[in-house]
């Protein structure tokens, strides 16, 4: 199967290249990524992988490229049954893929990266040579960078198209893309899907991954959508509204029936859930004020766009949208974790922005972060050292000198492991030993025990078990019926929908719309997800 | 996983059962019985006879009060420039300037003969200028670290040269002793460490040494400032959500680690009968700061564990005269020795590098995939 697809070369547009069939991936911590999932692709075809967060996208695509094994199900081409031990079979081939974070070299040049993903070991370099055939296969085509700049000087649509030639010079007739407009600017992504209806005319087969629903429609002549692991729909872009394509990507599939039918409602457990205190009366006093903030990312690109709001007391504020439409630059703003370009932001009427973590907890907040094991954690810290993370020159746990009261410490720890019901071999078992579940009901256990006037919870419940995520969401409830103010920041549009009191979508650094739950249907919400405006939406005044 | 890996998994596991699963202890112990095991055999290639090598290396380092004392008094500066080492390591930093902080801290204790102060307050003050000259040595390394991003790798190693020529200098030229050139001048009786074992060079600097220990213990682990230290340097972006300023943690450390080589420093040309002088060619005091990295090393960065390995690398130090005496293996062998215990106990540390690796870079390493 190897080396032999150039004689293949005459196959025609609309040939078979690849299928998989009753694709399952369960993954060694038992989730399962991939249900019984059937997927083709033709020669000269571009499709689109559309889904949300956990969909299963980037399992099946790491599938067809040889970086995981499927754990059911067959990978079949024309030439037979395929099996790729590693992404370099599959490569050879002609498989490849682009990730969404980018493997160059900064200080190199476009050639030397080339020649750096080409190289085998102890056989010469030849720079010279690359670079004739990188100039060949450039002006074939059209795809042009310049060969000689070293990486870190060029733009990032650029190091994009680097990464894109590096992987075609490997004679690739299938190209996986990653979400690979998500770090471009307009101008760039237009250039970038020239350049792929350009190889698509060249009958190289395209896979884009994508969540961005106005692109996918642009550019794919197929659109299969994936939602939960499952295939729920498999059309001809052509025939496929945005509607239904928001639904299908979305819509929550009704028990028993197929879901590519797309039929959409919550089902009782995940209505809103009833406000006990609205008997009692209206919200309460604004907690926390956030006004035009605008913020940068790690790669200096405008992530946070101008965000407005306000959180009250006794009122969860969601925020729903696609991982990285800026939603951890936001937080992260709020949190002393990141200092914003511009803006205001309150608590209790404090300024907080460029205060750090310390001060902005003595203002009462409480922060659940998004990365459990990097930010919210010293994994290698006992259990007991980690519940006074942030609180530990608190004068409880201290002697009258300086030195930590263990004894008190103790208490804290059991207090919590009981309250939080945490879990663990004892309180001096290492943090990284305990379950996922666990750690986290750990670190929410932790800040609320602060007993904070806000909570400011960022993917609280993402990897977690059924059970542990349902006790942290009850958690959030309770802290909001006790009159905290919380904000809570999802890709889980169930949990987010299910349990604000008012959400807001957010897309591109930007609000898409800020709404009562009740008023919003399923199919608005992927549209606005996916960056869709298209009828009247609630825009409620903060 | 595919077939390939499979077989590699099972491989992999049976390798980390065998060292990961030990405490750091046992590991320590097991990478010293390598060394020795090793070293064995090379003497035995080499044309030695390893068991009299070894039995003479145990008298010599261990088998009699004199062995003892000369092993503590061997071990004294090893275990604080083991302790800067292993500070700055607890806070997620490697300071290789022991050897520097050490040559600083060792003059400016020399300089306590300018001036005459009543005995015990002398000593004293000989101590305090030591280590402020370690700190201060110190401090310019991390202070171009946290402004500046200079990696102290780098800036440790080359303070090493600084202070290096410049402990040549002041030895031969400024300190010198007018009537023998070949050392500076003698630190004065009321400025010495008293001899605890008459006979032996251990002096109460041990005592110093090992309180010195006890103290960076307890700081470390039963202060908040340790807590933040330890947090920043296991995770310094944990560290900074739960309001650790890491930069304040770093020069901490490294001030911690500089007074603490100044103090070796002090034990050697206070404390070092008979001259009480720091030597021409820096003889007596070469290569304490980068042996103590290896006590470091084996005692697991933790004072408690150093305690115990700088004894051992004291014996061996100790011992290796009296091999070369009566079994007549080189001194050299001993440094082989202690090269093969570190290369041993690098194995599990590189093990686990990789496994904290592929925890951090999940994506990297093509685990875990989400959707």
């Amino acid at each position: 199967m190897v080396q032999d697809h150039a004689s293949d070369r005459d196959t025609k547009q609309g040939d078979l290249f690849l299928g998989a069939y009753g694709i399952s991936k369960t993954y060694s911590d038992g989730t399962q990524a991939l249900k019984r999932v059937d997927f083709e692709i033709r020669h000269g075809e571009i499709v689109g992988l559309l889904g949300e967060n956990g969909a299963g996208k980037t399992t099946l695509t790491k599938i067809l490229s040889g970086l995981l094994p499927p754990t059911e199900g067959r990978v079949d081409s024309p030439r037979g049954r395929v099996r790729f031990a590693n992404p370099r079979e599959a490569m050879r081939f002609g498989i490849g893929m682009v990730h969404q974070h980018f493997a160059l070299v900064g200080p190199f040049t476009a050639t030397e990266n080339v020649v750096l993903s080409h190289e085998r070991p102890f056989t010469p370099i030849r720079l010279g040579k690359t670079r004739e055939r990188l100039e060949t296969l450039m002006a074939e085509s059209g795809l042009h960078v310049p060969l000689d700049v070293p990486i870190e000087k060029l733009a990032v649509g650029e190091q994009q198209r680097v990464e894109i030639l590096k992987v075609m010079s490997r004679d690739v007739d299938l190209l996986i893309l990653d979400e690979p407009t998500s770090v471009l600017t307009p101008l760039e992504v237009d250039e970038l899907f020239d350049l792929l209806r350009r190889l698509r005319a060249q009958d190289k087969s395209i896979i884009l991954i994508t969540h961005k629903l106005k692109e996918v429609q642009s550019i794919t002549d197929r659109i299969v959508v994936l939602r939960h692991g499952e295939l729920v729909g498999d059309v001809r872009t052509a025939e496929a509204t945005t509607e239904r394509l928001a639904r299908l990507m979305v819509g929550q599939a009704l028990d028993g029936a197929d879901g590519a039918a797309g039929a959409v409602e919550l089902r009782d457990e995940e209505l809103p859930i009833r406000r006990e205190r609205e008997d009692a009366g209206a919200t309460g006093e604004v907690v926390l004020r956030v006004k035009n903030l605008v913020s940068r990312g790690n790669t200096g690109e405008i992530a946070v766009e101008g965000v407005s709001f306000d959180v009250h007391a006794g009122e969860i504020f969601g925020i729903a949208g696609v991982e990285g439409n800026g939603q951890s630059e936001l937080v992260e703003c709020l949190t002393g974790l990141r200092v914003p370009t511009q803006g205001e932001a309150t608590i209790g009427g404090t300024d907080i922005l460029g205060k750090d973590p310390r001060e902005i907890y003595k203002l009462g907040v409480a922060h659940i972060p998004e990365d459990r094991w990097e930010v919210g954690l010293v994994l290698p810290f006992t259990l007991a050292e980690n519940t006074i993370l942030g609180i530990h020159r608190r004068k409880q746990f201290r002697r009258r000198l300086p030195i930590l009261h263990r004894g008190s410490i103790q208490k804290h720890v059991e207090e919590l492991m009981e309250q939080f019901e945490i879990q663990a071999a004892g309180t001096n078992a290492p943090t990284k030993s305990l379950s996922g579940g666990n750690q986290q009901k750990l670190i929410v256990g932790r800040e609320l025990a602060k007993d904070p006037a806000v909570i400011i919870a960022a993917q609280p419940t993402r990897g977690l078990d059924v059970a542990s995520a349902k006790y942290i969401r009850d958690l959030l409830v309770d802290m909001r019926n006790r009159q905290r103010a919380v904000l809570l920041v999802s890709a889980d549009l169930d949990e987010v929908l299910a349990r604000s009191d008012r959400v807001a979508i957010m897309f591109e650094g930007k609000f898409m719309t800020v709404c009562k739950p009740s008023d919003l249907d399923r199919e608005t919400v992927g549209m606005l997800m996916g960056g869709v405006t298209s009828k009247e939406v609630c825009v409620e005044q903060p | 996983m595919s077939n390939h890996e499979l077989s590699a998994t099972t491989v992999k596991s049976a390798v980390r059962k065998a060292f990961l699963g030990l405490t750091p202890a046992a590991e320590s112990l097991l990478a010293a019985a390598v060394g020795l095991i090793l070293g064995a055999i090379i003497m035995w290639i080499s044309g030695f006879d390893p068991l009299a090598a070894y039995a003479a290396l145990l008298k010599g380092g261990f088998a009699s009060t004199y062995a003892l004392a000369t092993a503590a008094a061997r071990a004294t500066p090893l275990l604080l420039t083991g302790l800067t080492f292993a500070i700055c390591a607890r806070a997620g930093m490697f300071n290789i300037g022991a050897e520097g902080q050490l040559y600083m801290g060792a003059l400016a204790a020399v300089t306590v003969a300018y001036f005459t102060l009543p005995p015990g307050l002398h000593l004293i003050v000989g101590i305090l200028f030591a280590m402020a000259a370690g700190a201060l040595w110190s401090l310019i390394p991390v202070l171009l670290r946290v402004t500046r991003g200079v990696n102290e790798v780098i800036s440790t190693i080359m303070f090493n040269w600084i202070s290096h020529f410049l402990a040549f200098y002041l030895v031969a030229r400024v300190l010198v002793d007018p009537r023998v050139s070949s050392r500076t001048f003698r630190v004065p009786i009321t400025a010495r460490f008293p001899i605890l074992i008459r006979g032996t060079d251990l002096s109460y600097g041990i005592f110093a040494a090992v309180a010195f220990a006890i103290v960076i213990y307890i700081v470390l682990w039963h202060t908040p400032t340790g807590y933040e230290v330890r947090a920043a340097g296991f995770n310094p972006r944990a560290a900074r959500y739960g309001g650790i300023k890491s930069k304040r943690t770093m020069v901490l450390a490294f001030v911690l680690g500089g007074i603490s080589a100044g103090l070796a420093g002090a034990t050697m040309s206070m404390g070092t009968p008979p001259s009480y002088a720091v030597l021409g060619g820096l003889s007596q005091i070469a290569n304490l700061g980068f042996n103590g990295m290896v006590v470091a090393m084996v005692g697991r960065n933790h004072p408690i564990g150093m305690l115990f390995s700088a004894l051992l690398f004291g014996g061996l130090a100790a011992g290796a005269r009296q091999m070369q005496m009566t079994a007549g293996v080189p001194t050299d062998m001993v440094r082989i020795v202690q090269g093969i215990i570190v290369i041993a106990m690098a194995v599990p540390e590189l093990t686990r590098m990789f496994r904290i690796f592929r925890l951090r870079w999940p994506r990297l390493s093509g685990r875990r995939a989400e959707s």
